[in-house]
C-alpha cells in the first residue's frame, strides 16, 4: 500500500519541480532583493513604501477594485450557476460555451470593445440619454467603474465554474424538506441553499480576488496611468524607474496579500466543510 | 531492487526521459537561434508595420538576414539588454536617445565604426552620437495630433490648456519619450523663457502641468489606444504625437492631422545601436549599414513620414516652414527622467 502511495505521489513531482523553478525561485530572489542593501539586511524599502501617501493610495485602490470586482462577479455568477444547473442538453452547452469562449479573446481586443461601449456617444451613454436618466453623456472611460465592470467580465468564468461545481452536487431534497416543514423561500435560501453553496463561493471569490488584485493589462488599458494599481507600480519600478529594490518590495507586498487571501479562503472552506 | 511501473517503464527511465525532454524544451529557442542568418532586433512597438513590410524583406535580399523583431518601448528594450548583459540575445536595438545614454552608461553598447558601417559617413553630423555609440536613422517630427472633425487646427500649444477643451485632451506619460514634449512645452509656457533655457525650468513645467489636469481625459503609456480615441472623436487633441504615426493615418483618410504649433515642434530621436557582445556581430553591422544606406533611408522616410538622416536622400517628411524644431539636452533628460516619472505620476494621479 505504501509503495502504491509513493508511486502516485511521484506524479506530483513534475508539477512541483515546475513551480519550484518557475514560481518559487524567482519569488525568493525578489524577496531577497527587497531586503538586501549594500550594508546588509534592511527593511528600509518597506518602511519607505508604507510611509508614502501615493503608494498607500495605490494599495487601497488595488484592494478596493479587487473587492468590488469580486463582489460584482459573485452577484452575476451566483444565479448563473443555478441557471446552468437547471439547464439541460444544448442549453447547458450554450452556457458553458458562453463562459469559456470569451476567455479565448485577448484582453486588448476586449478593452478596445469596452472603449466603444463606454465612450461619450457609445451604447451605454446613448441608452441612458434615450431613457431619460441623463441629459448629457456621463464620463465612463478611464473610471474605476469601467475598470470594475471590465475586470468582472474577464474573471466571471473563474467565479461561475467553482459555484456551479458545488451547486451540481447540492442535494435538491434538502430545500424541499425545508419547504415541507414550512420554511419560506427566503428562509430556505439563507439557511439551507446558501450555506451549502458557500464552499463554491469561497473558492470562486479566492480565484477572482487573487487575479483581480494582480491584474496588469486590464487597468493599464482601461484606466491608464492616472489610476495605477500595485502591478502597474511594479512594472513602473522595474522598467522605468529601474529601481529593483522598490519593485521587489511591492511584489512582496502583493504576494503577501495573495497568500493571506489563499490561506484565509482555505481555512474558511475547511471550516464550512466541517460544519456541514 | 528495480521498481517497475504498470506500463513497464522503470522509474529511472521515466526520470531520464523527463530530464531530456525538459532540457530539450528549454534549449530549443537557443538551438533555433543559433542559425547563422538570424538576428533579433529590438525596436519600438509603433515601428512594427514598416519594420515588417519594408525592412525585413530588404534585409533578406540584401544581406541574407532573417530578422526577428521585438517591438516594445525603449525602456523595456533597455531592461532586456541589462538583464541579459552576460548573454545578450539582441544584436541591434533601435530606441530613443535618452535611453541610449543610459545604455552607454551601463556599458551595453559597442561603437558603430565607419570601417564596419561605411554608410555612417553619409549621415548628418548631428545624427552620430558619443563617438558612434549610436546613430539616428530617421527623425519624425512631433506636434499636436487633432481630430479634424472637431478642430480646424492647433495654432498654439496653449490650446491644450484652453478651458473649452475640458476632458478632451490626452497626453503621453513620461515613461514614453514623446511625453517629454508636453513637459518642455509646459516649461516654456510656465516660465515664459525660450526653449533653450526653459528645458531646465522643471519646477515651472510641473506647475503648468498641474493646470492641465482639468482638461485631461487620460495619460497614456500605450499610444495606439489613445490614438484610437482621437480617431473616434472621444478626444480632440493628442499631445506630443509624431509625423510617422499621424500623417500615414491622415493619408488613409482618417479625420486626423498633425499640427505644428507656433511655439515650435520637436525632433523625435530614433536611434540605432549595436549590442555589446550580441550574437552575429558581422550580420548586425551589415544590418545597421543597410538601415543607414540610401535605399532603406528613402523607403523608411517615405513610409514613416520622417526626415532621413542620410544626406544623400531627398525623401520623406518635410519640416513645416517657419516653425522652430527643438532637440533637448538628452543628457539632462537621462539624468533626471526617473525622478520626473515619479513626480509626474504622483501629480497626475486621480
Amino acid at each position: 500500500m505504501t509503495s502504491r502511495i509513493d508511486r502516485i505521489s511521484l506524479l506530483a513531482v513534475p508539477g512541483l519541480a515546475y513551480l519550484a523553478v518557475i514560481y518559487a525561485l524567482p519569488l525568493l530572489i525578489l524577496l531577497a532583493k527587497s531586503i538586501r542593501t549594500p550594508d546588509g539586511i534592511s527593511f528600509a524599502e518597506y518602511a519607505a513604501f508604507f510611509s508614502d501617501d501615493y503608494n498607500m493610495g495605490v494599495l487601497l485602490r488595488t484592494l478596493r477594485v479587487a473587492a468590488l470586482t469580486t463582489l460584482l462577479a459573485l452577484l452575476i455568477a451566483y444565479p448563473t450557476a443555478f441557471a446552468m444547473n437547471r439547464a439541460k442538453g444544448p442549453m447547458l452547452t450554450v452556457f458553458l460555451v458562453a463562459m469559456v469562449l470569451p476567455m479565448s479573446l485577448g484582453v486588448v481586443v476586449k478593452a478596445f470593445a469596452w472603449s466603444i461601449l463606454f465612450r461619450a456617444n457609445g451604447f451605454i451613454n446613448t441608452s441612458l440619454q434615450w431613457i431619460g436618466l441623463t441629459e448629457k453623456p456621463v464620463r465612463m472611460l478611464f473610471t474605476e467603474t469601467a475598470l470594475v465592470i471590465g475586470a468582472a467580465n474577464v474573471f466571471l468564468p473563474f467565479m461561475v465554474l467553482p459555484i456551479y461545481a458545488v451547486v451540481r452536487q447540492l442535494d435538491q431534497r434538502l430545500p424541499e424538506a425545508a419547504a415541507s416543514l414550512g420554511a419560506t423561500p427566503f428562509f430556505r435560501f439563507f439557511h439551507v441553499t446558501l450555506p451549502l453553496t458557500l464552499p463554491g463561493v469561497v473558492a470562486g471569490s479566492a480565484f477572482t480576488f487573487s487575479m483581480a488584485i494582480s491584474m496588469y493589462v486590464i487597468p493599464s488599458l482601461i484606466v491608464g496611468e492616472r489610476q495605477q494599481t500595485l502591478s502597474m507600480l511594479i512594472a513602473r519600478s522595474f522598467l522605468y524607474l529601474r529601481n529593483e529594490a522598490l519593485g521587489s518590495t511591492i511584489s512582496a507586498v502583493l504576494l503577501a496579500i495573495a497568500i493571506i487571501v489563499v490561506v484565509f479562503s482555505s481555512w474558511l472552506a475547511r471550516r464550512l466543510e466541517a460544519r456541514q | 531492487m528495480k521498481r517497475q511501473f504498470s506500463a513497464g517503464i522503470s522509474r529511472r527511465t521515466l526520470l531520464k526521459t523527463s530530464a531530456y525532454a525538459a532540457v530539450g524544451t528549454l534549449a530549443a529557442p537557443s538551438l533555433l537561434r543559433a542559425s547563422s542568418s538570424e538576428i533579433v532586433i529590438g525596436c519600438a512597438g509603433s515601428h512594427t508595420a514598416w519594420m515588417e513590410q519594408i525592412v525585413a524583406p530588404h534585409m533578406k535580399s540584401a544581406i541574407g538576414a532573417d530578422i526577428l523583431f521585438e517591438g516594445t518601448k525603449s525602456s523595456v528594450n533597455l531592461e532586456k539588454m541589462a538583464s541579459n548583459k552576460d548573454a545578450p540575445y539582441l544584436s541591434v536595438v533601435q530606441m530613443d536617445d535618452p535611453v541610449m545614454i543610459q545604455a552607454v552608461e551601463a556599458e551595453l553598447l559597442t561603437p558603430i565604426t565607419a570601417d564596419a558601417v561605411p554608410n555612417m559617413t553619409d549621415l548628418r553630423p548631428d545624427a552620430v552620437h558619443m563617438d558612434g555609440m549610436w546613430c539616428n536613422y530617421v527623425q519624425p517630427w512631433a506636434g499636436v495630433a487633432y481630430n479634424t472633425d472637431m478642430a480646424d487646427g492647433v495654432p498654439s500649444w496653449a490650446a491644450l490648456w484652453d478651458p473649452a477643451n475640458s476632458g478632451q485632451v490626452i497626453i503621453p506619460s513620461l515613461q514614453n519619450t514623446e511625453g517629454m514634449w508636453t513637459l518642455f512645452v509646459a516649461a516654456m509656457l510656465g516660465s515664459g523663457k525660450p526653449f533653450a533655457e526653459a528645458q531646465y525650468e522643471i519646477d515651472a513645467a510641473f506647475a503648468k502641468l498641474e493646470e492641465l489636469k482639468p482638461n485631461l481625459l487620460s495619460v497614456y503609456s500605450t499610444m495606439s489606444q489613445a490614438f484610437n480615441l482621437l480617431e473616434q472623436g472621444e478626444i480632440s487633441m493628442l499631445a506630443g504625437n509624431f509625423s510617422s504615426y499621424t500623417l500615414p493615418r491622415k493619408a488613409e483618410g482618417v479625420p486626423v492631422d498633425l499640427a505644428a504649433p507656433s511655439e515650435g515642434i520637436f525632433a523625435m530621436p530614433s536611434g540605432i545601436c549595436l549590442v555589446k557582445g550580441g550574437p552575429n556581430p558581422e550580420l548586425a553591422q551589415a544590418y545597421v549599414n543597410e538601415m543607414l544606406g540610401e535605399t532603406m533611408q528613402a523607403a523608411i522616410a517615405d513610409f514613416a513620414t520622417s526626415v532621413p538622416a542620410n544626406t544623400k536622400v531627398k525623401a520623406g517628411a518635410v519640416i513645416p516652414d517657419g516653425v522652430a524644431i527643438y532637440s533637448p539636452d538628452w543628457a539632462f533628460v537621462a539624468k533626471n527622467r526617473r525622478d520626473w516619472i515619479d513626480r509626474f505620476d504622483k501629480l497626475m494621479a486621480v
